[in-house]
């Protein structure tokens, strides 16, 4: 074969023509002289005319870009066969390898645009279905996030219900230990504290009176019992008078019998006079007997109110202490009761505090919804129209789908190697997050 | 004490609203958008309204416009809480009759005092 670069030269071929058509003619060189002549010059027409042909077919291609090469390619390709034939000497001036060289440029360039343009379809496809995709993993995420904001929510809901129920009950239990009396009944634990510090105060003053009093009766007992004592020397006197008025009585009967019979009945009122003063003494001796029993139960009653006074006004003042003690230590415990109830219900008030707060950062999430729906529009607009540019590109040139494989590989190499990225972005995606059913644990 | 009535298509949001003003006494009753809001109105009488701007079905301005043109919520205030805070969304929801524009996230002390002014 002639290597293409010579097989495009018409003088080549010319040459090759003319020395084959003498070399056979050579043995006949004296007859078929004029004829061989005639030969060489019709071959020579004959290729001329072929190569006209092929330029002409090359020039009615389109050229869709100005290529500088082809600028010169202007004139049509009949015209320059008519001026080759016209003129075969001037055929050096026209160089129709050019114009083969620039529409084979321009081939080239219209298959690339063409593969450019199979690789922008692709990636629209590829980015289109990544965009629905997109669209259902934003839409996942504004249901979780909505339901674990309602899940808080619901929580600090309860949470501050719990609070302000507590902070209730602690102030009715301050209400209770502090406030006031009605109708003389105690309604709190201060008015108990109160009421129990005045009744136990009266009963110890009660006490120390009642002791005062047996102190006093312990005084006059002392004045009956020197009194008992004076009746005592008041009836010696008595039995001292017996006794004189027994012995005049003796006397008398002893005159009388002096007298004889004269003196008898002076003797029978001695004998009465004698029997009066043992009656007397006879007297005397149970008012005495009395006044000993009197003396000896005066004694004890005296001996036992010493001891009760005694006792009664220790007790009393014992009893009066333990009170004002058991005042004070009630008094201690009620104002620790409002200390901590005070405390719990600061506490219950910046739990409120506290959850105000998560309320306005729980409003994060309806506002980042409304910002993902947002671009769930934008991304619904991006894939509508990918949608429509492909289905116009694919109607206007069906050869580009599928792709051809081995078609400007390097090309497709970085464009598979984009969306290779984005596919394994998309499946990560996917996998993120935990399953509905909450946490679970394998083990292996 | 007063009826309030909020209305946001989400649900936590109108959790959040109604325990802030549940907490302070009032009754609230939620609805999800403005169509079921106009019907609630209907059945019951609301002293006050809380409504979210974007909502599904009826949206926020339609649903003032529509309970301005009934007699019973022709002073009723409606107050409009809401992420816009265009000048233009809130001239909207002004001139269709809303009595006030909190642009979220709203501050539930600040609510309380708010919706304490409106009803008086």
């Amino acid at each position: 074969m002639i290597p293409s670069a010579l097989a495009n030269r018409w003088w080549v071929w010319a040459t090759v023509a003319a020395i084959g058509s003498w070399a056979w003619v050579l043995p006949f060189v004296p007859f078929g002289v004029a004829f061989g002549s005639g030969c060489a010059i019709a071959i020579t027409v004959v290729l001329l005319v072929g190569h006209g042909i092929k330029l002409h077919g090359l020039r009615r291609m389109p050229v869709p870009y100005a290529a500088p090469a082809a600028e010169e390619s202007d004139a049509p390709a009949e015209d320059e066969i008519d001026a080759l034939l016209a003129k075969p000497d001037e055929i050096e001036q026209v160089p129709p390898v050019d114009q083969i060289l620039a529409s084979m440029e321009a081939d080239n360039h219209r298959r690339r645009l063409e593969d450019l343009l199979r690789r922008w379809v692709d990636v629209a496809q590829r980015y289109s279905e990544a965009a629905l995709m997109l669209r259902k993993e934003i839409y996942a995420v504004v249901q979780h996030t909505e339901q674990a904001a309602n899940t808080i929510s619901s929580s600090f809901q309860a949470v501050i219900n719990k609070a302000t129920l507590q902070a209730r009950e602690a102030m009715e239990l301050l209400e209770g230990t502090q406030g006031g009396a009605t109708d003389g009944a105690p309604q709190s634990l201060t008015d108990f504290i109160r009421v129990s510090d005045e009744r136990l105060t009266k009963m110890a003053d009660e006490v120390v009176r009642v002791a005062d009093l047996s102190v006093q009766m312990v005084k006059e007992l002392d004045g009956v019992q020197s009194r008992t004592q004076a009746i005592d020397g008041f009836l010696l006197d008595v039995e001292k008078l017996a006794d004189q008025t027994s012995l005049l009585a003796l006397n008398a009967d002893i005159e009388a019998a002096r007298v004889g019979e004269h003196g008898r009945g002076f003797s029978v009122v001695a004998q009465e006079v004698r029997r009066l003063s043992q009656r007397s003494h006879e007297f005397s001796d149970r008012i005495r007997q009395h006044l000993k029993e009197v003396k000896v139960g005066l004694h004890k009653t005296y001996g036992d109110m010493r001891n009760l006074s005694a006792a009664d006004m220790e007790h009393a003042l014992k009893i009066k202490d333990d009170v004002v003690a058991l005042t004070r230590s009630l008094e201690d415990k009620n104002r620790e009761v409002a200390e901590t109830v005070g405390r719990i219900n600061t506490t219950s008030r910046e739990i409120a505090q506290d959850v105000h707060n998560v309320v306005v950062s729980l409003q994060f999430h309806d506002i980042t919804s409304q910002k993902l729906k947002g671009m769930l529009e934008l991304m619904d607009e991006l894939r509508r129209t990918l949608f429509h540019l492909m289905q116009e590109t694919m109607v206007n040139g069906k050869n580009l789908l599928p792709p051809k494989d081995g078609a400007a590989a390097n090309g497709e190499e970085s464009a598979d190697s984009h969306t290779a990225s984005g596919d394994a972005a998309l499946r990560k995606l996917r996998t993120v997050g935990a399953p509905k059913n909450g946490p679970s644990v394998e083990l292996f | 004490m007063a009826t309030i009535m909020t209305v946001d298509d989400t649900a936590s949001m109108r959790q959040m609203i109604s325990f802030t003003l549940s907490s302070v006494g009032y009754e609230v009753i939620q609805a999800a958008d403005g169509a079921e809001a106009l019907k609630l109105a209907q059945d019951r009488k609301v002293d006050l309204v809380i409504a979210d701007v974007n909502m599904p079905n009826m949206d926020g301005i339609a649903l003032v416009k529509s309970l301005r043109a009934l007699d019973t919520y022709k002073f009723t205030p409606i107050l409009m809480l809401t992420t816009e805070s265009q000048a233009g969304k809130r001239d909207q929801g002004k001139s269709a009759g809303a009595t006030g524009w909190i642009v979220k996230p709203f501050n539930p002390e600040q609510l309380v005092n708010v919706v304490r002014k409106v009803l008086g």
